[in-house]
């Protein structure tokens, strides 16, 4: 008698399961719905669902079935949590058998996650040591952290025509469709590369070199956020990827090539270039800059900064973004004309650089005026014990007025 | 026999001083041994820390409501929300643990006291002081600014040069000194002092999962002391274990901190699982469904979550062996996880429930629990969390982890075992209203995290900019000032608790001694317990033997009650233990505790000082060496003693 009332009982169990689960198909397709437009609404820059590139499309195609079951799997523990809470409430019903447990059961319902997450696992392993190729790498870019901005290094390269290292900060510029490996480091503590829409994040920690890889399908500009904590300022430490077409991936090299060309005398810009040396090339390097006796510049940051290294200013013009790119060297106008053009008419827009109109005066003039105002650094001479006596970040230098005037209209010729 | 006679005869002769007698008044609290009040004490200060994370909590959401927020300066900020991880993590949810588990384990197990009870009671002193001294660098130059990771070279003296990260390194240390005799002291409590026939496998599960929850902190907290040391003497004394100029690998601290901060996370999670292990059966009068499971599954999360700390590096370049290995097993331990909730669930089927506030938050923790652990396999996956790690939608697995599983869980412990403890019963009604705004507040808090990080915010901005924040539903101006409302609610929520505590202590009903058909050994007391807990120590024939001595089946399969609760206490009366022996208070603790945040104070701003901390250390340790075992006039007998009944004695 009671072996059938048991089973009846299971089976009357397992038919209302059955219903509960028929109840819920709305409720299961209609997560899949808003995943779905998730991935197609106009989301943050930053957004992880929209892969741009083949290495976080390998994400992508992994992570999203798992999202996917794991909704479902949430959503059942909650359909049988509510349907228990409803009809096992206290309705005045006997004390219920003391039962202990069922075995069969127990182990049922241990074994399905098992299998699930055994299946999750082969395609984990999988993805992962796919991401971690790196024998068809056609082109290597040196990227180094340090407190609160990034510094990118081309060593040369004959196929993209980089016959001399190239070096710059703030926006990594690649070409599309290219296996591009980013050897990181850092020069004082541990930050972290992210672009999502390229790939995930690698730390760059220093003494070490980590390895990532980036690849863009589409001409475009990728945001970016380093995010390991790297102190005061790591709000403030974003960074872009943009990817060209090779054929303006190759002007981008000629550009950055091109020979240092003074400003014309009796220009503001001329005069511009006089403060420049005399307040600047301390830190700050512009490739073939050299002073009225014609002796190059070279700046000497280790001397002053403590991770030794400032970004390099040579054809400043030619990115969109100064100070870590925190800050827009574009007006909102003219930025959001390069961000949000289509991608046939990316490049041409990028390599424009920044023209006077689309200057935004504001933040640049306000950083020359004031930079720790402006950013939070450690560039107040009487916290710089720890340091011996070494900035890290960029200080106010006090400059005029007339100065800032003089220096904006040299740095509008960095082309 | 004859020498524990002795032993337990008071020699006044040997003693430095003698031990305290005091009942009365705060010299009571402050020299007691005994477990119940160390165990208030406990979470009275655990509570206090709550308030203090939990305003921190508040500040960081308020800066983050808008962009650009200006409420606190990137200096500032980064220290709230260092202090805000430590504090709940090491100041609320441990000691409020550790509360729990010296208030109800020797109940739980039919004992008199712990095994150590003077230990006992400078654990809590030195938690207690550890807490203090952290949150003392507030006024002394500002606080920890690292995170609680603090990786290195990050919270080296030279990018870390305020004395911060010194409080921090040190009280932390004074704290794990606390969470080391703590977890030695309950380890050999519930392994040696057990009543008569409780067998390992017929321990409540609540004590089950806190003797898992001590051996990890005995192996876990040795691998943050040495980090933490390293740290100290980096800082203190110009070592160079995470100097890379000096060819250090800043990530030898990243390996020392998460193994022991992997199974740190389960040293937070299970005393909650056993807490609502004990409420769910209670409240469905019906018993845990497959207890052998899920005590193996707590101690298989107790030897797996040893094996999965890389899982917080995947993004550090560990290689892909290391990444994968460390994948597989994080989703290993995704099994063990799962058999709880299954076994919650399949506790409340079939069963006849009843939803006091103690029963609301034991399913409100399946619930929400359940969506920090599946999210938490999202980054099992390693090339996912490679995308997810460090943004927000870590922050949000995390609070559902912690919020959703350890804090309701707690809360389920207090409405729970509030009668027991204080002989009044919580209001039923503003625990209800304390249910809800914490469950809102905390789903609208940490619920729109999940959005915040796949749209890529990363975690510890001081301010986030309207540049990144997109546009459309997912916008991130949106959600971030949705969760800062959140954070609001959920301060009313606890806020609420608070009013429950105050009013029921005024004014509260006085708790029936068996306010809600409780099935293990901790009811089998008076409300409060008396001093001895026990008249007679219970020998006991069943897992939930408590029950058990009330109800039967009958005939018919049914279960039938054959005696009260009143009628199962008055047994234990009648047959009362002769000559019970309890550990007397002692001064020694809270002097030996007190030496060590002097001399830890000694090593930040000068070595004199720290070797005056040391001088009272000594004298503190020589005072408790040479103490009379017992006070005089301490020994009694219950009424109703008989001569039959067995000698108790304990030593402090």
């Amino acid at each position: 008698m009671n072996h059938i009332k048991n089973a009846s009982d299971a089976a009357s169990r397992v038919n209302m399961l059955t219903r509960v689960i028929g109840r819920l198909k709305p409720v299961i397709l209609g997560t899949a719905g808003t995943m779905f437009l998730a991935s197609c609404a106009t989301n943050a820059p930053q957004d992880t669902w929209q892969p741009k590139g083949p290495n976080a499309q390998k994400i992508d195609s992994l992570q999203k079935p798992v999202f996917a079951v794991a909704g479902i799997i949430g959503l059942i523990v909650a359909a049988a949590v509510t349907y228990s809470i409803i009809k096992f409430r206290d309705r005045g019903q006997p004390i219920p058998k003391q039962s202990h447990g069922n075995p069969a059961l127990e182990i049922t319902l241990t074994i399905i996650p098992a299998l699930i997450l055994a299946v999750v696992g082969v395609f984990t392993f999988r993805t992962v040591f796919d991401l971690n190729k790196t024998s068809d790498t056609q082109m290597i870019i040196n990227v180094t952290g340090q407190q609160w901005w990034w510094e990118y290094d081309y060593p040369a390269n004959n196929e993209y025509g980089i016959t001399q290292p190239i070096i710059t900060s703030g926006q990594l510029v690649i070409p599309v469709g290219t296996k591009v490996m980013l050897r990181e480091t850092s020069r004082d503590v541990i930050h972290s590369y992210w672009i999502p829409a390229l790939n995930g994040k690698r730390d760059a920690v220093p003494g070490r070199i980590t390895i990532n890889r980036i690849e863009a399908d589409e001409p475009g500009i990728y945001a970016g956020q380093c995010t390991e904590f790297c102190g005061l300022s790591h709000a403030n430490m974003r960074m872009e990827a943009v990817a060209l077409s090779k054929e303006d991936f190759a002007k981008w090299v000629a550009n950055q090539l091109k020979p240092y060309a003074a400003p014309a005398e009796g220009t503001l810009a001329k005069e511009g270039e006089t403060v420049f040396l005399n307040q600047c090339t301390r830190c700050h390097q512009v490739n073939g800059l050299t002073r009225a006796d014609g002796t190059p510049v070279i700046a000497a940051p280790d001397e002053n900064v403590w991770s030794g290294a400032v970004p390099n200013l040579s054809h400043l013009m030619s990115r969109n973004t100064f100070a870590g790119a925190m800050f827009d060297l574009l007006t909102p106008e003219c930025r959001n004309d390069v961000w949000k053009s289509d991608s046939a008419s990316f490049g041409a827009k990028y390599l424009a650089g920044v023209s006077e109109p689309c200057l935004n005066q504001t933040d640049l003039r306000g950083w020359l005026r004031n930079a720790p105002a402006k950013k939070p650094m450690y560039a107040n001479p009487a916290q710089l014990a720890a340091t011996g006596g070494k900035y890290r970040g960029m200080p106010n230098l006090g400059l005029s007025e007339s100065d800032i005037e003089k220096l904006v209209a040299y740095l509008l010729t960095l082309k | 026999m004859a020498n524990i006679e002795n032993f337990a005869t008071p020699s006044s002769a040997m003693g430095a001083l003698k031990r305290p007698v005091v009942t009365k008044g705060w010299r009571e609290w402050v020299f007691t041994v005994d477990h119940k009040k160390l165990g208030i004490m406990y979470m009275a200060t655990a509570m206090f820390f709550f308030v203090v994370g939990g305003l921190e909590a508040v500040l960081i959401r308020l800066q983050l409501a808008l962009p650009n927020g200006k409420i606190l300066n990137a200096d500032l900020y980064n220290q709230m929300f260092t202090m805000h991880a430590t504090t709940m993590v090491f100041l609320f949810v441990m000691p409020m643990a550790a509360g729990f588990a010296n208030y109800f384990i020797p109940l739980q197990i039919g004992a008199r006291d712990v095994a150590f009870p003077r230990i006992n009671a400078f654990g809590f002193w030195a938690l207690l002081f550890g807490g203090l001294f952290i949150n003392l660098s507030w006024f002394l130059g500002g606080a920890a600014d690292g995170g609680w990771f603090m990786y290195a070279p990050n919270s080296g003296p030279i990018f870390s040069p305020s004395h911060g990260v010194d409080f921090w390194a040190l009280g932390l240390q004074i704290a794990g000194i606390a969470s080391l005799t703590g977890a030695i002291n309950l380890i050999v409590t519930i392994l040696n002092m057990r009543a008569p026939g409780m067998k390992l496998m017929r321990m409540p599960i609540f004590t089950w999962m806190i003797l898992v929850v001590q051996f990890l902190l005995a192996f876990a907290v040795p691998v943050i002391t040495v980090a933490l040391f390293l740290l100290s003497f980096q800082r203190n004394f110009g070592a160079t274990f995470f100097d890379v100029a000096a060819g250090a690998d800043p990530l030898l601290w990243q390996h020392l901190f998460w193994i022991f901060g992997h199974p740190e996370v389960y040293i937070l999670i299970l005393p909650s699982f056993g807490i609502i292990s004990e409420v769910l059966p209670v409240f469905s009068r019906k018993p845990l469904f497959g207890y052998p499971f899920v005590v193996f599954s707590g101690a298989a999360i107790g030897f797996v979550g040893w094996g999965v700390w890389a899982h917080h590096m995947f993004a550090s370049g560990l290689g892909p062996v290391s990444v994968a290995v460390f994948s597989i097993s994080t989703m290993a331990i995704a099994v063990p996880t799962g058999v709880k909730i299954v076994n919650w669930t399949l506790t409340l089927w079939g069963g006849k429930l009843w939803f006091t506030t103690a029963m609301k938050f034991a399913i409100g923790l399946i619930v929400l629990f359940t969506i920090g652990g599946l999210s938490g396999v999202t980054h099992s996956v390693a090339p996912s969390d490679t995308q997810q790690t460090d943004t927000y939608y870590i922050v949000a697995h995390f609070h559902y982890v912690l919020f959703g599983g350890a804090v309701l869980g707690l809360f389920s412990g207090f409405y729970y075992w509030w009668p027991k403890m204080f002989g009044k019963m919580l209001n039923e009604k503003l625990g209800t209203w304390n249910f809800w705004f914490m469950v809102i507040g905390m789903n609208l808090t940490f619920g729109p995290m999940h959005i915040l990080g796949l749209q890529g915010q990363p975690r510890r901005m001081y301010q986030w900019t309207e540049n990144r924040a997109g546009e459309g539903f997912f916008n991130l101006a949106f959600w971030n000032l949705i969760a800062s409302i959140g954070s609001l609610v959920l301060v009313v929520g606890v806020f609420l608790f608070l009013v429950n505590i105050f009013i029921t202590a005024r004014s509260g009903k006085v708790a029936p001694l068996d306010p809600w058909g409780a099935r293990s050994l901790e009811w089998m007391t008076s409300n409060p317990p008396k001093e001895h807990n026990f008249d007679s120590i219970p020998t006991v024939h069943h897992l939930d033997e408590f029950f058990h001595r009330k109800y039967a089946e009958d005939a018919n399969g049914q279960m039938q009650q054959i005696a009260t609760a009143e009628e199962v206490l008055k047994q234990l009366e009648d047959n009362a233990d002769a000559h019970i022996h309890m550990p007397s208070p002692s001064y020694w603790p809270i002097v030996i505790a007190f030496g060590l945040p002097v001399t830890c104070l000694g090593v930040i701003y000068s070595i004199p000082l720290a070797i005056f901390g040391g001088l009272i250390i000594l004298m503190g340790a020589f005072g408790w060496a040479l103490e009379p075992s017992t006070a005089p006039d301490t020994d009694f007998d219950p009424p109703s003693s008989s001569n039959t009944s067995k000698d108790v004695v304990h030593v402090g």
